[in-house]
């Protein structure tokens, strides 16, 4: 006989793979599907009938599309049936573990979502009206010949300021424009990883399973790759040292989207899509400070404030009806609106655990793709297949540590720690943590005096010997040289990163894992120590 | 299409057949059928002839027909067994004679429907409604006419409906005074012969006009006689009932969400549902509306089955209640209505329709002169506003008419806040991708729900890919652009097999001035330009390389780290934007090994073939540090 244990296993295995049957979801006009799936999981969904969107972007009929470590919602303006079904079990692959938390958390839901409803109030009637009204501003621009509407999205956080970006990019598209969506969160990356500020233009379909989609890859995608523009913020909070990194790198970002708008026209029609981090939206301080230079460096035309009556007042007062700050805003009295936005009752409170998976699924997607594996049905017809399972392949190799140019970041607030690179605490992680409450980091900064915070944050390069610290976290590779001053190598764009899966301090080696192969650039490297941090198990 | 002169006399027989039919005769339609099959060579002459021959019956005999119709309870009956000619042509005949009927359908049919009384509108709802299924029996699913026609005729019903409630709007104080005293002195209405009901039938005005007014009375005004008291209560219940007819609507809808006439409907009552959100009606717009809704309720049948109350009820209703005959004698007397339909008549242009409810308005409501122009109806009135009947100039409806009864009549246009083109879909399909979008960024404007604007996001793009859910125009333009985005899934496909086999990886970013110059490439533009082979192909895939020698980096490991024989220096992978993989620039594949193409070049144009190295050009070394850069 078996033993019991055994038994017990194999049964609990025997549940696991049981798949639910397939339930249908009816959604009349106007509501929307939300859901929840737990990473480590999948759901998979199809339209059977109607028209459904998801954040903005058309569900196509008939085809499956499979959702894993999110949490969504699938739109109708008309009406439409959905299937859902459940999806297979990410095995642990390559030592990914789920993230620690979510790792068994199937849900009970339709598919084996974590949590899914129906609602039937959105405030998607607001979120489209807000397109249309951009709409006829592009209309006028490409009329008058003046540039497109350059919006900025602002809000606490979870309010649905990233979908209401999606949102609108997708509905730009949708029509035929192409929007330059600028991502200036630290905490979330667009098309990049977490600690980067980036922006894309947007001329096709976003992926509907992978967020925004999906940077350039060596072969081919089934939903067009677009291009970013990175540069990399290796820190979570933008206020800190009241903005002094964040500000010269939002300035050469802007500088690069209004270059771009200068000679493409699609895009100065169109105009931006500006999403921010939610700090900037809790009334910290020194965030306005920062609002305020975004609004001038990327010539805000428009202000949408979602689920925040404080800061929509202090918007108003601030910049409503003020002209707004580009070159020929003088000539056509181009002034600035501020727009208040309903929360949608969707947004739901992503908790730090969902965050670290969120961005840890976005670093293993940077260099491994698609972590969602390619099923049965998939791999048999690829023309039946919306899925994006591309696996990628990085090259792993070991470099001499003498023959990088490293730079960190030195704060003021870290300078004890800065003398003590070897020790790596991830508890300084939580320390400068966003969660509203708040940190320590305001109130030192607002200590110090101005003059003095500007140089506070800078980079170093790090000395010998090889900091074990490096390990299991990221270095941007930016398109600067090794030789070039600190200031350059921060408000230099980046090629992409490099994962330092080990370190040998004795023979001064690290191994690391690089996206593509050959030679690793011989540029300046900026260590991603405090943020987007440590990712152990990327490499097995 | 057939000989002229035969097709002339068939017409001429045909004319002569259908001035013949004078009511509802089924053989002589059934005979008419039968000439019309027998002859579909002339398909288009007698569709013509039909089409005039519904059109001349109305005008000036109408203004009988409006006597009639008034005084001795008998339907026009004219244009109707006409219009059963054409339905039963169409359903046992078919094409060609659909299509020839269909092209002037929209105008035929309106013009048909704006003259006739209530009863006969009924019908014509009624045979609408046919013309939306296919043949019953019939193998081909198709719908009688076109969706197209039914949808523009049914929205422009619709509309007409809600813009004749607007109009209502100059009876303000009148009315409510009115109703107070009709509740109070039931005597009134007691006696109505027939239980009240929503649809009017061919009964004396009197009663109709009570019937009407009784049921507007009791379904939200019991007990509330006073038009301060049922303020509040109107909006919210009138909320509640709207929103109810809207889920029963989006119902209808989620159950068959290509019907064109559900989505019509649908949309109406969002319009409707809009203008109430947006708190712009007054008090006695929104009692009309809400008369007008709770006629709808009760039946939750579509709108369009359900015409006739929607001009006639509250118009119908005040006057008699108040004076029943009297509105009627003076608006005789004075003749302007007689004279506002010759105007119109002589035109041949859709005549004020001779019903007396909607002329009466003006009397009841505002006691000065323009007459004639408020008394235009609002269904022609609202039509014309949105140009969807051809023609009136102005000076066919008298001067006074024009602005400030369109502006009423017209709901759509809302002072300041939006102004776009109405949301009833022209008759073209075509005309509305067309939509010029006007919305005001503010936070009021931003919460008024444009239901009709969503079209442009998705009806309005009405050709969609089935793999990526992509749309495109139902155009031309639309259709290539449509096959090119086709064609770059096949070979997005094709390549996507080809690439399972080999090892994939994410490429660098680029910089910024690389970002600036690129232009996002769609996936609806033509892929010439993009293959390989192609010389042209080749130029266009390496921008601004000076070389214009290119492979696909070979995923082999071993070959990837196999140096150019001539100069020993290994190859640098680029990602390329065109090709969408990664490429060697300056690479030329000779035989089984792959050289720099500027140093193959040098060697070959030296006549030399011994590989010596670090001979490297400055061209290729141009070529390297380029690939290195980007």
């Amino acid at each position: 006989m078996s033993l019991p244990g055994l038994d017990l296993t194999q049964s609990t295995a025997e549940k696991q793979h049981a798949p639910a049957p397939p339930s249908q979801i009816n959604l009349s006009s106007g509501s929307e599907w939300r859901f929840e799936v737990a990473f480590g999981t999948t759901v998979r969904v199809k339209l059977l009938s109607g028209t459904a969107e998801l954040f903005g972007t058309e569900l196509a009929p008939s085809q499956t599309y499979t959702f894993s470590g999110t949490k969504a919602a699938i739109y109708t303006w008309h009406g439409c049936t959905l299937e859902v079904s459940e999806g297979d079990q990410l095995s642990v692959l390559d030592g990914v573990t789920p993230a620690g938390t979510n790792g068994v958390a199937k849900g009970f839901g339709a598919g084996g979502c974590q949590s899914e409803y129906t609602a039937e109030e959105t405030p998607m009637v607001e979120y489209a009206n807000v397109h249309f009204a951009l709409e006829s501003l592009r209309q006028e621009a490409k009329s008058t010949g003046k540039d497109g509407p350059r919006v900025l999205i602002l809000g606490p956080e979870n309010a649905g300021k990233t979908s209401l970006a999606k949102i609108l990019t997708a509905y730009a598209t949708k029509v035929g424009r192409q929007p330059i969506t600028v991502n200036l969160d630290p905490g979330e990356g667009l098309l990049s990883v977490p600690g980067t500020l980036s922006a894309a233009a947007f001329k096709t379909m976003m992926d509907i399973e992978e967020g925004w989609g999906n940077s350039p890859m060596s072969g081919p995608s089934p939903v067009p790759v677009k291009l970013p523009l990175v540069y990399f913020y290796p820190m979570q909070n933008p206020l800190e040292g009241d903005g002094a990194m964040y500000k010269p790198v939002v300035s050469k970002l802007a500088l690069s989207v209004s270059g771009r708008m200068a000679e493409d026209e699609d895009a100065r029609e169109t105009g931006i899509i500006v999403d921010t981090p939610g700090i900037l939206g809790a009334g910290k301080q020194g965030s306005e400070e920062v609002i305020n230079h975004i609004v001038s460096e990327f010539s805000i035309t428009t202000i949408l404030v979602i689920g925040s009556e404080r800061l929509y007042s202090t918007m108003m007062r601030s910049y409503d009806n003020k002209p707004s700050t580009s070159a020929s805003a003088a000539a056509s009295d181009e002034r600035i609106t501020v727009v208040k936005l309903s929360k949608s009752g969707g947004c739901v409170d992503r908790d730090p655990a969902f965050m670290k998976a969120t961005r840890e699924a976005q670093i293993r997607s940077y260099f491994f793709g698609n972590p969602i594996p390619s099923t049965a049905a998939s791999a048999l017809s690829l023309s039946a297949s919306s899925t994006t399972n591309i696996t990628l392949s990085p090259h792993a190799q070991q470099l001499d540590f003498s023959s990088l140019a490293i730079y960190s970041v030195s704060t003021p607030s870290g300078s004890s720690s800065d003398d003590d690179e070897d020790e790596y605490d991830p508890a300084n992680l939580s320390s400068d943590s966003l969660l509203p409450g708040g940190s320590a980091f305001p109130t030192t900064s607002q200590d110090e005096p101005d003059s003095q915070s500007s140089q506070s944050i800078t980079l170093k390069k790090l000395p010998s010997p090889v900091p074990t610290g490096l390990a299991n976290s990221l270095l941007a590779i930016s398109h600067a040289p090794p030789t070039a001053s600190p200031n350059e190598i921060r408000d230099s764009s980046i090629m992409g990163f490099l994962y330092v899966a080990d370190v040998d301090s004795d023979k001064g080696k690290i191994r690391i894992l690089a996206p593509v192969g050959g030679r690793v650039p011989a540029r300046a490297l900026v260590w991603g120590k405090k943020w987007p941090g440590e990712v152990v198990g990327l490499v097995g | 299409m057939s000989s002229g002169l035969a097709s002339d006399e068939v017409a001429e027989d045909y004319k002569n057949s259908l001035e013949d039919l004078t009511t509802n005769d089924r053989f002589q339609i059934s005979n008419l059928t039968v000439i019309a099959k027998e002859n579909t060579e002339h398909a288009m002459a007698i569709s013509r002839v039909l089409e005039n021959h519904i059109r001349s019956v109305g005008g000036r005999p109408s203004f009988h027909v409006f006597h009639y119709c008034l005084y001795r309870y008998t339907p026009p009956a004219q244009k109707l067994p006409a219009l059963y000619v054409v339905d039963s042509i169409a359903k046992n005949v078919g094409t060609p004679y659909t299509l020839f009927l269909g092209r002037n359908m929209y105008q035929t049919f309106m013009n048909a429907y704006t003259l006739v009384d209530s009863q006969t509108r009924r019908k014509l709802d009624e045979m609408l409604k046919t013309w939306k299924e296919p043949v019953p029996g019939s193998l081909d699913t198709r719908p009688v006419f076109s969706p197209e026609i039914t949808r523009s005729i049914e929205s422009a019903l619709i509309k007409a409906r809600t813009a004749a409630l607007q109009q209502q709007q100059a009876r303000s104080q009148h009315e409510v005074l009115n109703r107070g005293r009709g509740v109070a002195t039931p005597p009134g209405w007691s006696h109505t012969p027939t239980p009240p009901q929503a649809t009017p039938r061919p009964a004396p005005p009197h009663n109709n006009g009570h019937a009407h007014g009784y049921h507007g009375s009791a379904d939200s005004y019991s007990g509330r006689l006073t038009p301060t008291q049922h303020q509040p209560v109107d909006l919210a219940a009138l909320n509640r009932d709207i929103e109810a007819l809207i889920a029963a609507a989006r119902n209808d809808f989620a159950n068959s969400p290509l019907e064109p006439s559900v989505q019509q409907r649908l949309r109406a009552l969002l319009d409707l549902q809009g203008i109430l959100q947006r708190q712009e009606l007054t008090q006695e717009q929104l009692k009309l509306v809400r008369d007008q809704v709770s006629a709808l309720g009760p039946a939750s049948t579509p709108v369009m089955s359900n015409p006739a109350p929607v001009p006639n009820v509250p118009s119908i209703s005040t006057p008699s209640m108040a004076n029943p005959a009297q509105p009627y004698r003076h608006l005789l007397n004075q003749g302007t209505l007689a004279e506002l339909i010759k105007a119109t008549a002589t035109r041949q242009q859709p005549t004020p329709p001779p019903q007396p409810p909607t002329s009466i308005i003006p009397q009841s409501s505002s006691p000065q002169p323009p007459v004639a122009s408020a008394g235009e109806n609002p269904l022609i009135a609202s039509l014309r506003a949105r140009g969807l009947i051809p023609t009136v100039p102005t000076p066919s409806v008298p001067p006074t008419a024009p602005a400030p009864s369109l502006a009423s009549a017209f709901p759509f246009i809302v002072p300041g806040q939006i102004r776009y083109t109405p949301p009833v879909p022209p008759p073209q399909v075509s005309n509305a991708s067309d939509v010029t979008v006007s919305v005001q960024m503010n936070t009021a404007s931003i919460k008024i729900p444009r239901h009709a604007l969503i079209s442009s996001l998705y009806e309005a793009r009405s050709n969609r890919c089935g793999t990526c859910g992509r749309r495109f125009f139902a155009t031309e333009e639309g259709k290539e652009k449509k096959a090119h985005h086709l064609d770059w899934h096949f070979k997005t496909n094709q390549r996507m097999a080809e690439a399972a086999k080999r090892a994939q990886n994410r490429s660098w970013y680029v910089d910024e001035r690389d970002w600036i110059k690129s232009r996002e490439s769609g996936d609806d533009q033509s892929l010439a330009g993009a293959g390989e082979g192609d010389p042209h192909a080749q130029s266009n895939a390496v921008e601004k390389g000076p070389q214009k020698q290119w492979i696909r980096a070979p995923n082999d490991a071993a070959l990837r780290n196999t140096p150019c024989p001539i100069c020993q220096e290994k190859f640098e992978s680029t990602w390329s934007e065109d090709v969408q993989d990664w490429i060697w620039l300056d690479a030329v594949k000779v035989g089984s090994r792959v050289y720099h193409g500027s140093c193959y070049a040098e060697v070959t144009k030296d006549g030399s073939n011994t590989p010596v190295g670090r001979t490297g050009t400055p061209d290729s070394i141009l070529g390297k540090r380029k690939a290195e850069v980007s």
